[in-house]
């Protein structure tokens, strides 16, 4: 139970101020984006038309993230943007399916990592608007439906950050939470392989999926 | 006649275990009797099936029974732990056990729609079955969201050390953080519900939509949660900004009030997106050629009832920090 609230961190002064850096969630991220290298290597380095077990399960994601990006944001756009949604859902599918293994934590757990997810979606989805609209409709599209609405509208857009990450974030730290406390309760007998079943693929899939299709959804929003 | 604090505490903790349990009943019963009527409908319109939509009831009736088992936990814990004997224990454990209890409710009756749906689908189109129990599965999952918040919430003022704190302005933070997380969890769960129904009887009414509907169904539930989110987030702000000590009775007040505002503030959006998303998703089931189009109307109709929950969320900001 004291694993509840422990966070590593490397503290750095850094001219008068302090830096905090917090160590298992870089190492954890690390751990995700090699398994995801690997994957991707594994999955390309024998490109067939009869492909390999590995190449199936990577056309598969690509085929299907794919075509989501498509009918969001229609053909043209879909090649620039379909590589990173594809890339978003992989890495982040990895990254709460970390937990289920003993001793690695999910690094999307901490709020920082899913707020940055979030940050980014932000800004891709703003730029392709700005892109898409010019910078005066864009703008203009702020005091829609009258000019007194514009803080309101701005406050609408931050809070989709808070909205999208806080949503990632607080489905996986709970899971996590429900995990280790019903475990510990339950004298960790039988109970914990179906919680990390539920909590850890189950629910780590379909908020993987909400995050990357929310992240589509604000650039398609922008943009038409 | 005086007490001693211990006696507050032990108070404190079983009202609020009493309040967990007793909130957190309502929803899952609700949910799970609307899961049987519907099924009780599905083999009477189709009798073969019975032991089909006999499991999927149960399985349904499993998931939505979920909420109330966090209920559970949380109650159990307050009744049969010895706390520390500390005033601020008081708001905490009432705090703890309001947050569960009222965040039980919404996905409690939310996920029975979803399962009661299921049922009546697979009557309808047998071989859909497997397809539906996923859809079911998926949507009921993701009405459990709210309640996970509430839990969190729960656990988190439970198993935080707030002795260091100041009494005075904390009491209020702490006992406004459970409002907010418990009633803010109320509106989506059910919202939540709705979309994920109106998913279900999509599928059975026409089977080759069932992929556009499931991720339909995803977005309007997340949306759906937003609001919820948002009361996350205060009950965050309230539980771990550190507020300086005051012999003024404004500025807990203030802080409560926060919690009231966004906790309450957060019911009706929710349920005004659910509606929205539940008429997308149906919508797409019969016309399958406008899911761009459906898509975008349901997420502007929800973007516009969400602003009463955005004003609620500035105004309990605005409590927070300016008051």
């Amino acid at each position: 139970m004291e694993d509840l609230g422990r966070i590593h961190q490397l503290i750095v002064h850094v001219m008068g101020r302090d830096l905090t850096f917090n160590l298992e969630v870089i190492v954890m991220t690390w751990i995700a984006i090699t398994a995801l290298l690997c994957f991707g290597f594994l999955a390309a380095r024998k490109k067939s038309i009869i492909p390999g077990p590995v190449q199936v399960v990577g056309e598969l994601f690509i085929n299907f993230l794919y075509g989501l990006t498509e009918d969001a944001l229609g053909e043209e756009r879909a090649k620039k943007y379909a590589p990173m949604i594809c890339a978003l859902f992989m890495f982040l599918l990895l990254c709460n399916w970390l937990g289920i293994i003993p001793h690695l934590e999910e690094p999307t757990k901490d709020l920082n990592t899913p707020l940055s997810y979030g940050l980014m979606g932000f800004v891709l989805a703003h730029h392709a608007g700005i892109k898409a609209k010019g910078l005066k409709q864009y703008l203009k599209d702020y005091c829609e439906p009258i000019f007194i609405m514009a803080p309101l509208n701005i406050i609408g857009e931050l809070a989709k950050v808070i909205s999208i990450s806080f949503r990632l974030f607080g489905n996986i730290m709970g899971g996590s939470i429900i995990i280790l406390v019903v475990s510990y309760l339950t004298f960790n007998i039988i109970t914990p392989p179906f919680l990390n079943a539920f909590f850890g693929a189950f629910v780590g899939t379909i908020q993987a999926f909400v995050f990357t299709m929310l992240t589509l959804v604000y650039i398609a929003v922008q943009v038409n | 006649m005086a007490y001693d604090v211990q006696t507050w505490v032990s108070v404190a903790a079983l009202s609020g275990g009493g309040m967990a349990m007793g909130f957190g009943a309502i929803g899952a019963a609700i949910g799970e009797g609307y899961t049987a009527a519907r099924a009780n409908e599905a083999i009477s319109r189709n009798p073969e099936l019975s032991g089909d939509i006999f499991k999927t009831m149960l399985v349904g009736q499993a998931i939505a029974e979920s909420a109330s088992i966090f209920a559970l936990v949380i109650a159990m814990m307050l009744l049969f732990t010895k706390f520390a004997a500390h005033i601020l224990m008081v708001p905490v454990l009432l705090g703890a056990g309001l947050a569960m209890g009222m965040g039980a409710i919404g996905a409690g009756v939310g996920a029975g729609y979803p399962a009661g749906a299921c049922c009546t689908g697979m009557a309808r189109q047998p071989a859909m079955g497997g397809r539906l129990t996923t859809n079911m599965l998926i949507g009921s999952a993701v009405c459990q969201t709210p309640a996970i918040f509430a839990l969190v919430v729960a656990f988190i003022l439970l198993f935080t050390d707030f002795s260091q704190s100041p009494v005075s302005p904390t009491w209020a933070a702490i006992l406004g953080a459970g409002i907010s997380a418990g009633f803010g969890a109320i509106g989506s769960g059910l919202g939540g519900g709705l979309v994920a129904q109106a998913s279900c009887e999509g599928i059975a009414r026409q089977p080759l939509t069932a992929t556009p509907v499931t991720n339909v169904m995803l977005l309007g539930q997340a949306v759906t949660q937003t609001t919820a989110i948002y009361a996350l987030l205060v009950s965050f702000i309230l539980m771990f900004k550190t507020f300086p000590a005051t012999d003024l009775i404004a500025p807990p007040m203030a802080l409560l009030a926060a919690g009231i505002c966004m906790g309450i503030g957060a019911i009706g959006p929710a349920i005004g997106e659910g509606l929205a998303g539940q008429s997308a998703v149906a919508g797409i089931a019969r016309n399958q050629e406008h899911v761009a189009e459906l898509t975008r109307l349901m997420l502007v109709g929800q973007a516009v009832a969400e602003s009463t929950g955005i004003y609620s969320l500035v105004i309990a900001l605005i409590l927070i920090f300016v008051v």
